[in-house]
């Protein structure tokens, strides 16, 4: 492809660094656009942090409510479409269905089993044991309302995955191409979406869960795989919460 | 042969990167060094260098910086934790200061290799936890407010410099 000095216009057949004619750089200039990847980043978490703030509050001062989930859900959907938007032509590329390919279709469906149980019984025994404290039981929250389950898998297993893996798999982890390898994309991105879970001791399985979703969304570039695995995870810790919840219903 | 000749004659190399050069170019096209230019020319491509080197120096300080305040960042929460349980027996506070005490020395050690993103995720941590007290405690927001201003000036400055020097 010929280039050109964008000064003197003299046009180089060759692939040169600097112009011969008058020593302008030819080299693109990614600084700027680094820069403005790391300001959208920075903006980004900034935001969901105070996001995140705003919606403990809500939810300390209207635990039953379920308009107040309806806002904060659709604040949070707003939020990571508005950032996304800026960045549309490449997420949409992320919606393109895969080729069926039967072993990571296989890996979608037992991985987030195995997943669900480890970290559902790990996190329990870690939480009674240890810290002599007890996980919500996210069913729990919601039989305030008529048809307790339906609101539970709605909140936590269907949206979620829809969302978070746009915020992080989608737009966070196109914004961090641009500033680092693919490899270190997926580490930091794994990083910051077990940040945001607000758990520390929950890094040791947010972190490697990110990581798997991560590998694939990179081996893939498709955001399906990664929704359908968050999805069965968060569904599979909302029935073992409605079993336990009704079991301990029944005992009483 | 005529050719050939005329090939011989008009290639020459840059006396500072030594790429092959043709004698009509005033500029060489690798590193930019006037080699037919004026001596002016000579003297803004040397003064252009020495500007780039002073930022990468600087850039680089900045960047040693934010390791440090990464560094002293795990020191400062792993003691913490260890009163903590002392005074109190919280274990798990104790474990909670423990492991991002250790992500804060990982990222530190990191920035050797991957200043970027290390310091960034050292500042995004650094802003969560900051978050997560608040939660917990409202009033540890504005408490040693200055402090909390000074690593955050220092993470930024950090990944700035980082991004700016970044090949």
């Amino acid at each position: 492809m010929d280039k050109s000095c964008s000064s003197c216009k003299t046009v180089f057949l060759e692939d040169v660094k600097f112009c011969t004619n008058c020593g302008q750089s030819l080299l693109k200039s990614k600084v700027g656009t680094r820069t403005t990847s790391l300001n959208i980043i920075l903006a980004f978490y900034v935001i969901f942090l105070l996001f995140a703030v705003a919606a403990y509050f809500l939810y300390e001062q209207y635990p039953f409510s379920l308009k107040v989930e309806i806002i904060i859900e659709s604040i949070f959907a707003l939020l990571v479409l508005g950032f996304s938007a800026l960045d549309y032509r490449a997420i949409l590329k992320l919606y393109k269905l895969p080729k069926i390919d039967w072993k990571i279709v296989t890996f979608s469906v037992v991985f987030p089993i195995f997943s669900a149980f480890t970290v559902y019984f790990t996190v329990e025994y870690a939480n009674t044991h240890l810290f002599e404290s007890f996980e919500d039981n996210y069913y729990g929250g919601y039989t305030y309302l008529d048809h307790p389950l339906f609101w539970a898998i709605l909140f936590t297993a269907i949206l979620p995955p829809i969302f978070e893996e746009l915020a992080f798999r989608g737009f966070l982890f196109n914004q961090l191409q641009k500033l680092v390898s693919e490899k270190v994309t997926i580490i930091a991105t794994a990083f910051i979406f077990a940040l945001v879970h607000f758990s520390f001791i929950s890094l040791i399985w947010i972190l490697p869960f990110g990581l798997i979703l991560g590998y694939i969304r990179s081996k893939y570039n498709t955001l399906w795989y990664g929704i359908v695995i968050h999805f069965i995870h968060n569904f599979i810790i909302i029935m073992i919460d409605y079993y336990t919840y009704n079991s301990t219903l029944l005992e009483l | 042969m005529e050719d050939m000749t005329i090939l011989e004659v008009s290639e020459s190399s840059c006396s500072i990167c030594k790429t092959p050069m043709q004698t009509e170019n005033i500029y060489c096209p690798e590193c930019g060094f006037p080699e037919n230019g004026t001596d002016s020319d000579v003297a803004k491509f040397h003064a252009r260098n020495a500007m780039k080197k002073n930022q990468h120096m600087d850039a680089g300080k900045k960047i040693r910086s934010a390791r440090n305040v990464l560094y002293v960042m795990a020191g400062i929460i792993i003691l913490f934790g260890v009163v903590s349980f002392f005074n109190d027996q919280d274990i798990a506070l104790l474990i909670s200061n423990v492991i991002v005490g250790i992500i804060y020395l990982a990222l530190g050690s990191w920035t050797s290799k991957k200043p970027l993103v290390a310091i960034l995720l050292g500042l995004l941590l650094y802003l969560t936890t900051i978050i997560i007290s608040a939660i917990f405690e409202p009033s540890t927001l504005f408490r040693g407010l200055i402090f909390k201003i000074f690593i955050i000036a220092y993470l930024g400055a950090g990944v700035y410099s980082a991004s700016s020097i970044k090949k």
